[in-house]
């Protein structure tokens, strides 16, 4: 970072510092350790990408910090007593109703906001420093987001410490795509027009499965991301619509890039309805990329996509075409 | 998966293909890199992640079930509270008279001691020092 940006960054976390320690002028944070803060996350921004930092990025970056949020944790992490008194007034009951909501028991759900405050106050010491889980808080996201998350990790590593055989990964397998395992059921072969007739099947099957493959590959990783929370983790359209809210969402701005709807509105809500759009716009993408492989790569003609294309959709009412995807997708895992 | 997408027929194929498709990656599978932090996990769930840092978070979700399915929990989990009401940030003017008892009542519910050692780690006083030190001595 050059001189110019460096002194612009310490004049604009000066101004922070003047406004959070006005608020909260019993919290004992020093400039230094709210600067020391805020120069992590700046660091941290600065390593993420390539190009070179603008007082703009910084403006924008700073610009979104909680600073309220980030000085009371910065305090409770320091273990100023007037900041946890606040924290605790402030926050606590909105833990444990979290904490409610998705543990199973009231038991299970006291345990964890108990669990959750060690965590936050720290029972490890490392070279004579305690160290408190307010030090990860970064005030990129709002206290109350961050302790969702640390919840939410709570029940999980709780969970899976009940569970030693199982591991996290076989864990959240169940929770969120349980069924994903299907065996092929091999259809059975009869005589030689049958045998013709499945070699060629099986043609057009070996060939969907890699268009679809290479169709969803070409896509980005934006849209990506929204097709896979829709159809593997079965998010509703108001849930995704909830994640692009925020007009700074970066989300919203890739799905916005090319559309005039965001130069007349940019700040406009975005519903369900929008992301319907979204999701339509990626299915037609998804669409032209399948054909477009099957044409030019595979060799197939426009007739033939149609019967790959109903081959396809007759085998989704079983297993069949499931199970040769997962084990297309072995082999060449195993190739690789 | 809601219904109520209109599609062609033949988005509609697409569509169920790309279901099972999707269903069937071993989406399992951990990414290249580590975990996304619980920080920036938040962040994005609340969509304040800035563009430079959410790019490498997507492409991480897209490569991470479990990542990505903690975040879709997350997602989750914040409409359910979207609607609680925000206290004031602003510090109540109250005196927090009773903070030790708060805190030595649960970390001793936490840790099983006395409320005293709640605050083992604050610094000793000057005479505590000194005790120490001649204590040391004398041995």
């Amino acid at each position: 970072m050059n001189e110019d940006l460096q002194r612009h960054c310490e004049e604009i976390i000066g101004q922070m510092y003047a406004r959070c320690h006005e608020n909260a002028p019993n919290f004992g944070v020093t400039h230094e350790c709210f600067s020391s803060s805020l120069n992590a996350t700046i660091d941290r921004f600065s390593s993420s990408g390539d190009k070179t930092l603008t007082i703009k990025d910084i403006d924008d970056l700073l610009g979104q910090i909680q600073a309220d949020d980030l000085f009371l944790a910065i305090a409770c992490a320091n273990g100023n007593e007037r900041a946890w008194w606040d924290f605790d007034h402030q926050h606590r009951s909105y833990m444990e109703r979290v904490a409610r909501h998705l543990a199973r028991t009231e038991m299970d759900a006291t345990d964890i906001v108990d669990a959750v405050y060690e965590q936050l106050y720290g029972t490890r010491i490392v070279d004579g420093e305690r160290v408190s889980k307010f030090a990860t808080y970064s005030g990129r996201g709002s206290l109350r987001g961050w302790l969702r998350t640390v919840i939410w990790h709570s029940l999980v590593d709780r969970h899976r410490a009940g569970h030693d055989e199982v591991s996290l990964d076989e864990m959240t397998e169940n929770v969120g795509e349980g069924t994903a395992h299907a065996s092929f059921a091999e259809p059975p072969v009869g005589g030689e027009t049958e045998m013709v007739d499945q070699i060629t099947r099986d043609r057009y099957r070996k060939v969907t499965v890699k268009a679809i493959e290479s169709a969803f590959g070409s896509l980005e990783d934006h849209e990506k991301l929204i097709l896979l929370y829709y159809h593997v983790e079965n998010l509703k359209l108001r849930e995704i619509s909830r994640l692009v809210e925020s007009e700074d969402s970066p989300l919203r701005a890739w799905f916005q890039r090319k559309s005039q709807t965001r130069e007349k509105n940019p700040a406009g809500r975005i519903h369900e309805s929008t992301v319907m759009r979204w999701l339509e716009k990626c299915y037609a993408k998804v669409l032209q990329s399948f054909r477009t492989q099957l044409l030019s790569e595979d060799g197939i003609k426009d007739g033939e996509i149609e019967i790959c294309m109903q081959l396809a959709t007759q085998d989704l009412t079983g297993n069949s075409f499931f199970g040769l995807l997962t084990a297309s997708r072995t082999a060449s895992d195993v190739s690789k | 998966m809601e219904k109520n997408i209109q599609l062609n027929p033949q988005e509609l194929q697409i569509q169920g293909l790309l279901d099972r498709y999707l269903a069937s990656r071993n989406t399992m599978t951990e990414a290249g890199t580590a975990h996304i932090d619980e920080d920036s996990l938040s962040a994005f769930v609340e969509g304040t992640l800035n563009a430079r840092e959410a790019e490498n978070v997507t492409s991480h979700l897209v490569d991470c079930g479990f990542c990505r399915h903690a975040s879709a929990e997350l997602i989750r989990l914040e409409l359910a509270f979207a609607e609680e009401e925000v206290p004031s940030a602003a510090p109540s003017s109250s005196e927090p008279t009773k903070m030790s008892e708060v805190l030595g009542r649960l970390f001793s519910k936490i840790f099983g001691t006395a409320d005293g050692a709640v605050f083992a780690h604050e610094e000793k006083t000057e005479g505590e020092e000194k005790a120490e030190d001649e204590d040391e001595k004398g041995q």
